[in-house]
């Protein structure tokens, strides 16, 4: 597979504040790409720059071998071949769902237009609209429409700005489900903005993690909840809880016991984060000698998967501030009660540690 | 947001318009301040004093009154279950089509020493002469100030009321719960929260009494504005008419820069205005007053004067008339049509320049071309004088350089310097109505064209235009509507023996006949509805 988009070095500052800094990123021809961050971390604007709607002010984008972008030239966004799904889809409300989608193709013939819109509309399953104006469609539908209108043109590469955040949770599964099947039908390359993670596992082929204007790690979406490369990352992405510990050559040691680490790697004696999963935590309440109650609980919500807990360090347990910890995830079918203490064990698995940034 | 376009040509053209449109008062105000210091002494000590002590009575008993009956009204429609609430709603609203110097000019009609009412008074009781009894005297500046707010007064209605609907009910709702009545509901959450918008409105009522000059030049209440007339007109003096016209435009800057402070203020949304209000109950007492008050300013601002002028029409009209009403008519429409026509190319042309242009100053050319609106007609009217004056000279001379005969005054002796000045004079009304229609328009419907492979010429034909069509047209009938009415401009303006709908019946007025011209000005009213019946009707669509 080739690569259909690289940018290289992106920087965007507007009005004196910079929004990207020297981003690089590349995507594969037809894969899908799904890009997550906090709100304000640059998402919308990286795609507004590649669209051709935001001048960057270094930098340069590729696609297929075009040059869109480097410091001095700019293609305007009509040349750019570049398709949009915008946020509230931007259909325009005078013209008919048939005229909508005619929009972008008044460069070919009328037969091979009316061809073209015939042939979307029946896939997108919108034949009985096509005369229907935008008002008269449901939120769904619209969206289809969309999708129909940008995919019309063939564009080389599509973005969609968020574009399930309007869609009734119930649908929402099922037309992201419905929209990767006929992407992956035209061979689309797609980028696609979200904040909500979970969109981005059902939708996806690549996932990009952004930051304060930064792309933290960019991978397939399982390789990222297993490895990821930060603790920006892991907490963006709530992949689990955090537990200081103190690393020492071959150990780790932290208010739950000592974990032997495999590889006594380099890091020298330091404070770290261990990255701890739910399921990596073993929870006792019964008290025999080999349990000593090490937290205790702080929340109770009943969730789906049984009881969930929030636990933190014993006040008395350390002398050592820094290793205490106050909002450790635990799932358990066994019932507690508020401030109940219990002993809490870490299962050996692949240890992750992270610094915390400041 | 990010604007997409930089279209090189667009740019020039939207700020060489907006300077066009700025550049007669300039022109204007620096002949103000240089004009010489002995000038402006002279004035100041014979009748500059006087003059700026009337506008500025004058200004303060129109806003006090106006204030009086808009917030009044307003409070008692929305607020109280008053009958005839839903009838009452609109009619207040009427008053607005009737120019103030017709007012003025029917009541003084019937209420001066020679009017029925007196003369009835006096037969009724004998009364031999004026010492006899008292009766208030109209031609004077109280009179005037009542005229004034009078037909000036359904802008603060029209404001505050449109404030307390749009008010967050759940606010009220927050304050009863919170165990205050609905009375007092009204008097800490609902007046308070309005206030921004009464004094945005009482601001446009201050712009109007300041710029007003048939009223006041009819009572022969000499102020700023009829002392421009007089001294240009009446004198031929340009510099003195500039300088007076210089420090008028001074106090309606003060009152712009009000205005606009008091319009950041102006950000009580509502998502749910639509919420049943609880209404205060009138006592039968109360009832009665509340009813005699809005009736009366009904009656006494739009019904009654209606009522004179169709007596008058019917008594009085005749062949004669209607012809010379078809001719000034005409004009009215000529001068009204190219104005509009203009005006809202402009709109479009400078809107749009904001709206799609990478340009940090973008706003620059739409806030400088509505600037004009604040600028009453007279000063307007010495600011085209001023400057296209010496054009005209400078034209003529150099077409007699190169052999031919000189034209004469072409551009401040012709119709384009009433056009220039109504265009002036209605930009911001014709900005104020695109802008308004374009902020509509979902931002990233201006980007999805580009996304499509379509360029800015086919945006603008394909989707801007298209959907701004219907706010295009109302743009162009609210500047057609205002230009027909002008009068001030046009009377200093308007070339020999040229006259407008308003410019005539305004000469009837002062020659004491507006029998003569009942017709014509029945006809000005009902323009003036238009505006108003349509804004309602569009208000209550969205």
């Amino acid at each position: 597979m080739s690569t259909l988009l690289t940018i290289e070095q992106l920087s965007i500052t507007l009005q004196d504040k910079s929004i990207l800094s020297t981003l690089d990123l590349s995507l594969n021809e037809g894969d899908i790409l799904g890009l997550v961050g906090a709100s304000g971390c640059g998402k919308t604007t990286l795609l507004n720059a590649i669209a051709g709607f935001i001048k960057p002010s270094t930098g340069r984008i590729v696609i297929d071998d075009n040059l869109l972008n480097d410091g001095e030239h700019c293609l305007p966004a009509e040349q750019r071949q570049v398709g949009m799904i915008f946020q509230d889809y931007a259909l325009f409300p005078h013209l008919t769902v048939k005229e909508n989608i005619a929009f972008g193709l008044s460069k070919l013939s009328k037969a091979d237009q009316l061809e073209q819109i015939d042939h979307l509309l029946t896939l997108l399953k919108l034949s009985d609209y096509r005369d229907s104006h935008i008002h008269q469609l449901s939120g769904g539908q619209q969206q289809r429409v969309a999708i129909a209108r940008a995919l019309a043109p063939k564009p080389k590469l599509l973005l969609l700005d968020e574009p399930f955040s309007n869609i009734d949770a119930r649908l929402r599964n099922e037309l992201m489900v419905e929209i990767r099947l006929l992407l992956k039908q035209f061979k689309t390359t797609a980028i696609f903005v979200t904040h909500n993670k979970d969109e981005v596992f059902t939708f996806a082929d690549k996932m990009a993690v952004m930051a304060q204007g930064r792309l933290l790690q960019l991978d397939a979406p399982s390789i990222i909840c297993q490895q990821p490369n930060s603790y920006q990352v892991a907490d963006f992405l709530q992949l689990g809880s955090w537990l200081p510990c103190q690393i020492n050559a071959t150990s780790a040691q932290s208010l739950l016991g000592k974990v032997n680490l495999e590889t006594s790697d380099s890091k020298r004696e330091s404070l770290l984060y261990l990255l701890v999963k739910p399921s990596n935590l073993l929870l006792k309440v019964s008290t025999d000698a080999n349990n000593h109650m090490n937290a205790q609980v702080e929340y109770i919500s009943v969730t789906e998967q049984g009881n969930h807990y929030y636990l933190s360090s014993l006040d008395d347990s350390t002398d050592d501030e820094s290793l205490a910890f106050s909002k450790l995830s635990v799932y358990s079918d066994i019932v507690l009660s508020l401030k109940q203490k219990v002993a809490l064990t870490i299962r050996p698995h692949h240890y992750l540690f992270f610094d915390k940034p400041t | 947001m990010i604007a997409l376009y930089n279209n090189k040509i667009w740019k020039l053209v939207s700020y060489v318009t907006a300077l066009v449109l700025i550049v007669p008062m300039l022109v204007m105000l620096l002949g103000g301040v240089s004009a010489s210091t002995q000038l402006f002494l002279h004035l100041w000590q014979t009748v500059l004093p006087t003059y700026l002590e009337n506008t500025l009575l004058l200004a303060f008993w129109v806003v006090l009154l106006a204030l009086l009956f808009g917030v009044l009204s307003a409070s008692i429609i929305t607020q109280t279950n008053i009958v005839c609430k839903h009838q009452l709603r609109w009619l207040l609203l009427l008053p607005l089509a009737m120019p103030a110097y017709l007012v003025a000019y029917l009541y003084t009609d019937l209420f001066d020493y020679a009017g029925p009412v007196q003369r009835n008074l006096r037969t009724w009781f004998d009364w031999q002469s004026a010492n006899e009894y008292w009766f208030f005297d109209i031609r004077t500046l109280p009179g005037a100030a009542l005229m004034l707010a009078l037909v000036l007064f359904p802008y603060i209605y029209m404001l505050t009321r449109g404030t307390f609907e749009q008010q967050d009910q759940n606010l009220i709702r927050a304050s009863r719960l919170l165990g205050l009545t609905a009375k007092q509901s009204f008097f800490k959450v609902a007046l308070p929260l309005a206030r921004p918008a009464i004094a945005v409105s009482a601001s446009l009522v201050l712009m109007e009494t300041l710029a007003d000059f048939a009223t006041v030049q009819y009572f022969a209440v000499n102020t700023l504005t009829t002392a421009i007339y007089d001294t240009w007109l009446g004198y031929g003096d340009l510099g003195a008419a500039n300088a007076l016209a210089s420090i008028l435009m001074l106090l309606i800057l003060f009152v712009v820069l009000a205005e606009q402070r008091s319009r950041t203020g102006l950000r009580h949304q509502s998502a749910r205005p639509n919420l049943k209000r609880e209404l205060i109950q009138l006592s039968f007492g109360q009832q009665i007053l509340a009813s005699l008050f809005c009736w009366s300013l009904v009656v006494f601002g739009f019904l009654l004067p209606i009522i004179l002028l169709i007596i008058m029409a019917v008594q009085y009209s005749d062949i004669t008339q209607l012809s010379a009403l078809v001719s000034t008519g005409i004009n009215s429409l000529k001068v009204s049509v190219f104005a509009a026509t203009i005006a809202v190319f402009i709109a479009l042309l400078l809107g749009l320049y904001q709206r799609l242009h990478a340009d940090k100053y973008r706003h620059l050319p739409l806030q400088i071309s509505g600037f004009g609106y604040a600028v009453p007609g007279t000063v307007l009217a010495m600011a085209m004088l001023s400057t296209l004056g010496p054009v005209d000279h400078w034209l003529n001379e150099a077409v007699e350089f190169l052999g031919f005969a000189a034209p004469g005054l072409m551009l401040s002796g012709s119709l384009f310097a009433v056009v220039f000045a109504l265009v002036v004079r209605f930009s911001a009304i014709a900005n104020g109505t695109i802008i308004s229609g374009i902020k509509q328009i979902p931002q990233s419907l201006d980007y999805a064209p580009a996304s499509l492979g379509v360029n800015l010429l086919g945006s603008l034909t394909k989707v801007h235009l298209p959907i701004l069509k219907p706010t295009i047209m109302m743009a162009w009938l609210l500047v057609f509507v205002e230009a027909m009415k002008e009068l001030p401009a046009v009377l200093l303006l308007r070339p020999f023996n040229f006259e407008t709908l308003s410019s005539q019946v305004y000469q009837l007025i002062s020659d004491e006949m507006l029998e003569q011209g009942a017709l014509g000005a029945i006809l000005i009213v009902l323009f003036g509805l238009l505006p108003i019946v349509l804004l309602n009707k569009h208000k209550e669509k969205v």
